[in-house]
């Protein structure tokens, strides 16, 4: 029987075809916008991960409270015995000190003079290390313009867009002013090593990125971060994060000290749990219009195939068929068309997700202006959720739309329906 | 031996707040084997009588008798059984599944019955043989006169082999030479396979192979004739 609904199905276009489309579009556009949006916040939260939070983050709880003032004031000490600690509880994870400080990039003429003066946001990383990841974690290799990353201390590398504003060239001295973690003034020369275009406008204004060492120096925080990132080896995992944090801090976390140090893992910071739900709810949300909109049509078209094939279905009473397997076959028919339009739509919305995920979009021309961390092309990601979450809606949408259709040869009486079906 | 006994049957539908009597006090039997018309104007009762022998409607009063069976007392189940099992029907307008090609349409009541392919091959091919239609069994209807359609219909009512076919004017959208085909074709089915044929018509060549001949008026029976064979 099903064999013979199958030939029914692939010959009858009309009965086949608008649905198999209709379930396409539908399945195709849940799998893109899901791919598409969990691709840019993957992207998102990587990318804050990478340059901002870590998977997990240490700081002081008082840092903590101002984080975005920037307070090294409030700095983490004794940063060294700190990330042994951290190194010795969790080996399985990269602990990486990072200092975030401001200040003016001074550009010297020939003479010392202040040439050009601009306000820059800085960043001190693990640039020397031998075993360092944090070039390559930050995208400083790729992003490099001009030179090259800073060999030996006193080298910085400036971004691309500042330098060329200044007249700045590679070798060029710059100096950087700024105030130490106890509030005095520093100035500190660096020699520019080389320029960076990170694609991110907050930070191509004006940003210097020099050795974490150089900037314990300049900034008077010897054995002091602003805070110590650790990273997993491989995909971020919150389950593990929290357990670590919450390990980390039940040891260590004091109430009635502000300066003792406190974990937080990737998603409590930066308003990124939040985010994350938003994101899960909204590719709930799309997926449920999607389900509602494709049953609504859909049940109309198995409204009007109905009608057309009432004649059929007449027959097919009087042929000895009960009015319960006549439903039942409109069930399978459903069954078979909306798969066939859900692999259909399936193909097509992974093969889009696979094209922007090695490609993408590039937005960098319309965020300019953006002082959000944002990646500056836009890529879908495919998942393995991908597989499933447009091919059930699809499916489903199409079996409820007959089954609404259908109902009513079902609940008629035999005798009324057939008169009704103008055998 | 009586296949179909009707006894005092009454078929009443709701029309506005009143009732309209499709068929008033029926009394008639048939026997196996019978080639019989009923005969009348339209609105005579003669579709609803061939309705509630073929078990899709039921008697507001009194009995049909179909095969022992009563048809009021059938569950939908056992009426379609009853149907799918006994009884085959031919449709004025052919009503054949247009999608499907002369082979499948008259397969279908068997894969109904869950007969095996070769089964259904071999009864196929009987009952296409049996119509002279064995060479268009990869057609479709469309490409197929009305009188091969009917033809088609017929080979479809005939394929499971049933006692009794219904035929629900069976010539009316066909030319002369093609209805005495077609009558020709049942009579043929009729003497040699012993079906029982129940026409409605009002067809003046169709009343000229018929053994027996009723005539209804407003519901009621006006006349019985039996024709000598």
């Amino acid at each position: 029987m099903i064999q013979f609904l199958f030939k029914g199905i692939l010959r009858d276009k009309s009965r086949s075809l608008l649905p198999v489309i209709i379930i396409s579009i539908g399945v195709f556009l849940t799998i893109f916008m899901s791919g598409w949006m969990k691709g840019i916040f993957t992207d998102m939260i990587d990318l804050n991960a990478k340059f901002t939070t870590g998977h997990v983050k240490v700081m002081t709880q008082a840092y903590a409270e101002n984080e975005k003032q920037l307070p090294n004031d409030l700095a983490l000490m004794d940063a060294n015995k700190w990330l042994s600690i951290l190194q010795k509880e969790n080996p399985e994870m990269e602990w990486v000190q990072r200092i975030h400080f401001g200040g003016l990039l001074d550009v010297p003429d020939s003479n010392g003079e202040t040439r050009a003066q601009g306000p820059a946001i800085g960043k001190a990383i693990d640039l020397l290390s031998p075993n360092s990841h944090e070039a390559n974690r930050m995208n400083i290799t790729k992003s490099l313009v001009k030179g090259s990353l800073p060999s030996k201390n006193g080298q910085a590398l400036i971004s691309n867009e500042f330098a060329e504003r200044f007249g700045v060239n590679v070798g060029d001295d710059i100096t950087l002013f700024g105030s130490t973690m106890h509030g005095s003034m520093t100035f500190q020369t660096f020699k520019v090593s080389g320029t960076l275009n990170f694609g991110m406008s907050a930070l191509d204004r004006g940003a210097i990125i020099i050795d974490i060492s150089d900037a314990q120096q300049a900034l008077d925080m010897l054995d002091v971060t602003s805070e110590i990132l650790g990273y997993f080896n491989g995909d971020y995992n919150d389950n593990q994060a929290e357990l670590i944090k919450t390990n980390f801090n039940n040891k260590y976390t004091k109430a009635d000290d502000e300066y003792s140090p406190q974990m937080y893992k990737l998603t409590d910071q930066g308003g990124l749990k939040e985010m994350l739900m938003q994101a899960e709810n909204m590719t709930s949300i799309m997926v449920f219009i999607f389900i509602v909109a494709m049953s609504i049509v859909l049940w109309n078209t198995g409204l009007l195939g109905g009608l057309r094939r009432y004649s059929e279905y007449g027959v097919r009473l009087a042929l000895g068929e009960e009015k319960s397997h006549i439903y039942k076959t409109i069930i399978y028919e459903a069954i078979i068309i909306g798969s066939i339009g859900s692999i259909v739509g399936t193909i097509f919305g992974l093969s889009a997700c696979f094209y922007l995920q090695e490609n993408g979009i590039d937005f960098s021309d319309l965020m300019k202006n953006v002082d959000m961390m944002m990646p500056p092309v836009y890529r879908a990601i495919v998942t393995p959720d991908l597989f499933y979450i447009g091919f059930i809606p699809g499916l489903f949408a199409m079996t409820l739309g007959n089954a609404l259709a259908g109902y009513s040869i079902y609940k008629r009486k035999t005798a009324t329906l057939f008169k009704e079906l103008e055998v | 031996m009586n296949i179909i006994q009707l006894n005092n049957l009454v078929k009443k539908y709701p029309v506005g707040n009143g009732e309209f009597t499709a068929l008033n006090d029926i009394n008639l039997n048939f026997k196996e084997g019978e080639f019989t018309g009923l005969v009348g104007p339209s609105g005579s009762g003669k579709t609803t009588l061939l309705n509630i022998i073929g078990s899709l409607d039921s008697p507001s009063y009194g009995s049909a008798i179909v095969m022992n069976k009563s048809i009021a007392e059938l569950s939908h189940k056992e009426a379609a059984m009853l149907r799918n099992q006994h009884i085959g029907f031919i449709f004025q307008t052919y009503n054949l599944l247009p999608v499907y090609t002369v082979f499948e349409n008259v397969e279908f009541p068997l894969l109904l019955q869950n007969k095996n392919a070769t089964q259904r091959k071999n009864a196929v091919m009987e009952a296409l043989e049996w119509v002279g239609l064995t060479d268009k069994i990869k057609s479709k209807p469309s490409m197929l006169s009305g009188g091969e359609c009917q033809r088609v219909a017929i080979a479809r009512a005939m394929v499971k082999k049933p006692q009794i076919v219904l035929a629900d004017e069976p010539t009316a959208n066909l030319d002369s030479k093609n209805s005495h085909h077609i009558l020709q074709t049942m009579q043929k089915l009729n003497k040699e396979l012993g079906v029982t044929f129940l026409f409605s018509t009002h067809d003046e060549k169709v009343m000229q192979y018929l053994n027996r001949l009723i005539s209804l008026e407003d519901g009621k029976v006006i006349s019985d004739t039996i024709k000598n064979a």
